[in-house]
């Protein structure tokens, strides 16, 4: 994938490689404290729904403003593949990406052809009326939501009594997000995308495959949700919830593909420490805050916070001190 | 057949307040091409002030226009602050929407600090009488909200077609770049159409209170109501979103009343999926059936 032989792009792998084990290392170090490993989680699980939101913006240029109707209809499909057919849940996890994806495919195919506003609207549409449309469903129940069965831990059946295991899933699920993202964009997928984004052609399938990738990463997620809380029901598909993993990628910056992973930390971390600091002051002034912040990010920079760094001073130097890149590698770069 | 009628009378009183915010919606599309989702949120500002007047004694009828200013002044200034600039910058679609959906973030956050999030009422001592006309009935905050509806909205297209500033608010929706070459101050235009948006947002929220809860999340649902609105009327014209107010509100409560409650948001949903698509596609096929010169420089201007 990438070229190794100079001794730059060795030493941005080993530093990827040190926050990755670091990564790993954290619930050794700080295993006590459940509620970092919480914090933790819910960074994994957003910012896999970031990646997938990203991809479609990315690779389609497409916002879709309804990603969080496939996230609830992986969770709630997940739900009730469980409890009504006894499967599995690692089982159960394809067969509700390969729904989900089947779902989305379907009911997106004619609605390829709509560009910037017009499409963000339709996937409202589309996460509104999913969200009705199991808030009233008679065979799951109407409104209670469905819960999973407790019982011994198990492995097998993604129970466990403590956090980490959790931790360790949600790991390795945006891992496995990350890789398969950055292996799309240098595949022939992406080089077909690439070439319709700056001729500004509109090639219906390229962008339909992405479109279900990104449903299927999106249920992915749901499904990790659905066992780790045990509990879903129709308000994670509302728009609030869409929203909380758009903005994360939008302040990460939405031209990289690590741009939602970095941001859905910044966004959470701030979060937190807002609400640690401030919550007791006045009740919402933490979230007051945290709008705010969000809107001058927005505002100065609406590339995202990566956006800024590629072109700022830091990078130079950092590259340049840290990295130690060489003008031979900058002139090849 | 008095279900039915019934039905209309209450579909006509909530679909004046519909097609108010969807004109407020458009308004702002129709200029600078932007989609606002906090637009609801505004709703909801305007829903707060009134129940602030009514605290410090003053009848909501009466805090119309102190709500509109008020409201004239926030859009205004989120366009000069935070708009205006994020327009000038490529992507200035997708930017001003995530901009807007941090504004509607940041309005509900401001909202719950000062007002914290219990449910408020605004009550007068007319709110619960109820008009009788023969069979059906009518509440009366509900009769005079729509006679204010049909006042503000006759005001909002007098001044649009009449006066010299309408007439300049038009020029801009029809063409920017037209519209700078004679002279128009474009910037000015945009950060009026913002305010007037604003305010006719302010305005629905002040004669909605007498019958809604007035809490932070008020503005959610509205948000949903006002981009319905702006997608069946047709997005920049003002006499199809006027009309498709009210429609959809007549079509709200009859799918309420007939088939039942729980479908009502499902076949709205449904409904302007359906019709953006055959829309889209119509328009498609007609650009591409007459396919000369100037249709092409329109298309790509279009996108």
């Amino acid at each position: 994938m990438n070229n190794f032989s100079s001794s730059y792009a060795r030493r941005k792998v080993f530093l990827k490689f040190i926050f990755l084990s670091s990564l790993f290392a954290i619930p050794y170090i700080f295993g006590a404290n459940h509620y970092l490993i919480t914090v933790f989680i819910a960074m994994f699980y957003t910012a896999t729904l970031s990646l997938a939101w990203n991809l479609l913006r990315g690779m389609t240029g497409e916002i879709s403003l309804g990603n969080a109707a496939f996230f609830g209809m992986g969770a709630y499909i997940t739900c009730i593949l469980i409890t009504m057919a006894n499967m599995n849940p690692w089982v159960a996890i394809p067969i509700t990406m390969c729904i989900v994806g089947v779902i989305s495919g379907i009911f997106f195919y004619p609605c390829f052809f709509l560009k910037g506003p017009y499409f963000a609207l339709v996937s409202l549409a589309f996460c509104e009326a999913v969200r009705q449309f199991f808030m009233n469903w008679q065979f799951i129940g109407r409104a209670k939501g469905i819960t999973l069965r407790y019982g011994e831990p198990s492995f097998l059946n993604i129970r466990f009594y403590s956090k980490t295991p959790y931790y360790y899933i949600a790991l390795c699920m945006v891992i496995i997000v990350y890789l398969f993202i950055k292996s799309i964009e240098k595949s022939r997928l992406g080089i077909e995308l690439k070439k319709e984004r700056e001729q500004k052609t509109n090639s219906l399938k390229n962008k339909i495959i992405i479109l279900i990738f990104s449903a299927m990463i999106s249920s992915m997620a749901g499904c990790f949700y659905a066992d780790y809380y045990r509990y879903v029901d129709y308000d994670l598909m509302l728009q609030t919830y869409s929203t909380s993993f758009i903005l994360p990628a939008v302040i990460g910056g939405t031209a990289f593909v690590e741009g939602p992973v970095f941001g859905v930390f910044v966004i959470i971390f701030l979060n937190e420490i807002l609400r640690l600091k401030f919550g007791d002051i006045f009740p919402g002034i933490n979230l007051f805050l945290y709008a705010l912040t969000l809107l001058c990010i927005i505002r100065y920079n609406p590339e995202g916070i990566l956006g800024w760094y590629m072109k700022s001073k830091l990078k130079l130097w950092i590259d340049e001190n840290i990295l130690k890149k060489t003008a031979a590698e900058e002139f090849n770069a | 057949m008095e279900v039915f009628f019934q039905a209309l009378i209450n579909g006509l009183l909530i679909g004046c307040f519909y097609s108010l915010i969807g004109m407020g919606q458009s308004l702002v599309y129709g200029t600078m091409k932007i989609i606002n989702f906090a637009h609801g949120e505004m709703i909801m500002i305007g829903m707060y002030l009134t129940f602030v007047c009514s605290i410090l004694g003053l009848d909501p009828y009466l805090s119309l226009f102190f709500v509109a200013i008020c409201a004239f002044g926030i859009g205004v200034l989120v366009q000069y602050l935070l708009i205006g600039p994020a327009l000038e910058q490529k992507n200035s679609f997708t930017n001003t929407l995530f901009l807007t959906l941090g504004l509607s973030v940041l309005y509900q956050s401001g909202c719950l600090v000062i007002f914290s999030s219990i449910n408020r009422m605004t009550e007068t001592s007319y709110s619960g009488i109820t008009l009788y006309f023969g069979n059906i009935s009518v509440l009366l905050p509900k009769l005079i909200s729509f006679c204010f509806f049909i006042f503000i909205t006759a005001l909002f297209f007098i001044f649009l077609k009449f006066t010299s500033l309408g007439k300049m608010i038009r020029a801009v929706a029809q063409n920017p770049v037209g519209a700078q070459t004679v002279g128009i101050p474009i910037k000015t235009i945009y950060m009026i159409s913002q305010g007037i948006s604003c305010a006719l947002a302010g305005i629905a929220g002040n004669l909605i209170t007498q019958f809604y809860y007035t809490r932070p999340t008020v503005g959610m649902q509205f948000n949903f109501k006002a981009l319905i609105v702006l997608a069946l009327g047709g997005f920049s014209s003002l006499n199809g979103v006027f009309i498709a107010g009210i429609l959809l509100g007549i079509f709200e409560n009859i799918i309420a009343v007939f088939v039942g409650l729980a479908y009502k948001d499902i076949t709205e949903f449904v409904l302007i999926i359906a019709i953006m698509i055959i829309s889209q596609m119509y328009k498609r096929k007609k650009t591409l059936k007459s396919c000369n010169a100037v249709n092409l420089i329109d298309r790509r201007n279009n996108e």
